[in-house]
């Protein structure tokens, strides 16, 4: 059996933690630099607010219903993520941490000692709310891809109340027929488009499909996902972990910047961010896509990327942020107000089998790396830093709503009526 | 600005300490003080009416959500929106203070309501830490 458990609109339920004045009220939460609303929490759905819409065009609306608006508050996210992620972690010796609020479990052997997947879904439910406070909605199935169904039943779909049980036909039809095919795991709008256009509506008709009939029309892939909505194990459980293909650090500026040193500051310091994660999945780089642009609502849209190759797949920081430098000259234009910027690893290879070079010296410094990872791991992210990321952050964020951080500040720890 | 200390080393090396295999790693307040980690928040305390319990106004409180309130427990609730730390009395279904000077407060079904936690410990900070200088305010 797999598990997905998850947290309902993790964001907006966080806020409500420890903030117990807005706990039945509607709550939505900004993106970085306050552009959109990226969670919608239960009560706020029901009053009809849209998810993904900019701010300034759903102002009104939010006005008019008395919705609680947060700017996006990581300190506090990413606390309580690791709370929650711990106290799921009791239930299963086997787990993965898909996202910040998902992890999928897998449940080898224990047909003898749970009896009652129902029961025990419940029970990672309760505890969860218990000991951090956090929603959670629970999916079980025999597969990966059933699990994620079965999950988006447990939070979407009427009558479920938080957990879903996927193990036989009939549990399964009654879950399939109610979804739409684009809600499968795996599928993307363009190919849900193209179900569609072949009468294929729902999960329940896509799990009907001859899957080698399913393999010309799409893919590998695609065929695998039928097998996997019929209950054959398609993904291992390694492939669910597998490490990601791309890794991209962006973000638009809190203010406009114009000058060159301004750009390259920002730009290292997303060299930072996703060199870290490289390193943390021990993946190397080999291409390293490097953007920014003016905003697209300008009179004159600006927008320019570089892909710069390297010589030697790397997770260095500094040799990822010397490829700044590089290509800063052809990216940077006199006058323009940039408006975003970021990089992405776009084609990765895995550390472990890397095929280095005898002439070439040992560039990645593994050992150097390891020290800032370690450095900034125990006493907080940017204390060691590249010199080139400057400590004046005028382009940081812009978070006018932001909550308190009660779990990480002591200044801002929850104050309690005596 | 962080400062790491980094201790100087000459690398000369005398006799051993003879203490050096009874080396264990030091006290730490977090043992003592927090049992489960992932279900434990720290808050403070605002008010004079748990006196009689020994939380006086400023304290931090150590607030455990995995444990089941008892009869009499201390605990944190969320009152109508916002934390109050009381006395449970599950029998007659009251919140109360300790000290003379405070009402019981009995819940309503017209109330917002909700258990949020045990207070394990509470802790006085006799001299002013800079840390929490700015929520003594």
């Amino acid at each position: 059996m797999y598990a997905l458990v998850d947290a309902v609109s993790f964001y907006a339920s966080a806020e409500k933690v420890f903030d117990p004045s807005i706990r039945n009220k509607p709550v939505v939460v900004l993106t970085n630099n306050d552009g959109c609303i990226c969670a919608v929490c239960p009560i706020a759905r029901r009053l009809g607010i849209p998810k993904f819409k900019p701010y300034f065009q759903v102002k009104s609306l939010l006005d008019k219903h008395g919705v609680v608006v947060r700017s996006s508050n990581y300190e506090l996210y990413a606390d309580l993520s690791d709370r929650m992620m711990n106290v799921i972690s009791r239930f299963c010796d086997n787990q993965y941490i898909y996202s910040i609020d998902e992890s999928f479990l897998y449940f080898d052997n224990y047909h003898s000692t749970i009896k009652d997947w129902h029961e025990y879904a419940h029970k990672i439910r309760r505890a969860v709310w218990k000991e951090t406070k956090l929603p959670v909605g629970v999916g079980f199935g025999s597969t990966p891809t059933l699990s994620k169904a079965a999950n988006h039943a447990a939070k979407k779909l009427s009558g479920f109340n938080g957990v879903a049980v996927i193990e036989n036909n009939k549990s399964s039809n009654e879950v399939l027929t109610r979804m739409d095919v684009a809600e499968v795991w795996g599928i993307g709008s363009k190919i849900a488009k193209k179900l569609k256009f072949l009468g294929i509506n729902n999960a329940a008709q896509l799990s009907r499909q001859d899957p080698k009939q399913i393999r010309k029309q799409f893919s590998v892939v695609m065929e695998r996902t039928v097998n996997e909505l019929n209950g054959i194990s398609c993904l291992s459980w390694d492939e669910v972990k597998s490490p990601k293909k791309e890794i991209f650090s962006t973000r638009s500026f809190g203010q406009r910047i114009t000058s060159k040193d301004e750009l390259r500051a920002a730009l290292v310091s997303h060299v930072s961010i996703v060199s870290k994660k490289l390193r943390r999945q021990s993946s190397l780089v080999k291409k390293l896509m490097v953007f920014a642009s003016s905003s697209p609502h300008d009179e004159l849209y600006y927008k320019q990327t570089i892909v710069y190759p390297f010589i030697m797949a790397t997770d260095n920081s500094c040799e990822m942020a010397q490829a700044i430098n590089y290509t800063i000259d052809s990216i940077y234009h006199e006058g323009v107000r940039f408006y975003r910027c970021g990089v992405g690893a776009i084609e990765l290879v895995s550390k472990e089998f890397i095929q280095t070079d005898l002439f070439m010296p040992d560039h990645i410094n593994t050992n150097l790396m390891k020290c800032l990872d370690n450095i900034n791991h125990k006493y907080g992210d940017g204390t060691l830093k590249i010199a080139t990321e400057g400590r004046d952050n005028k382009w940081k964020m812009r978070r006018e709503f932001l909550s308190p951080q009660y779990t990480s500040q002591w200044r801002d720890i929850p104050k309690i009526q005596c | 600005m962080k400062v790491i200390p980094i201790y100087a080393e000459a690398g000369i090396s005398g006799f051993e300490s003879p203490a050096a295999e009874y080396k264990e790693l030091g006290l730490s307040l977090d043992q003592l003080i927090i049992k489960h980690p992932n279900a434990t928040f720290i808050g403070q305390a605002s008010g004079h009416s748990m006196k009689g319990v020994g939380i006086f106004d400023g304290d931090i409180l150590i607030v455990d959500r995995s444990l089941t309130a008892k009869n009499g427990d201390v605990i944190v609730a969320n009152y109508n929106g916002s934390f109050v730390c009381k006395l449970l009395d599950k029998k007659q279904a009251r919140l109360l203070s300790a000290s003379a000077d405070f009402a019981p407060v009995t819940i309503s079904l017209e109330d917002e309501f909700s258990l949020e936690g045990v207070v394990t410990r509470s802790i006085r900070l006799h001299h002013q830490s800079p840390e929490l200088a700015a929520c003594m305010l």
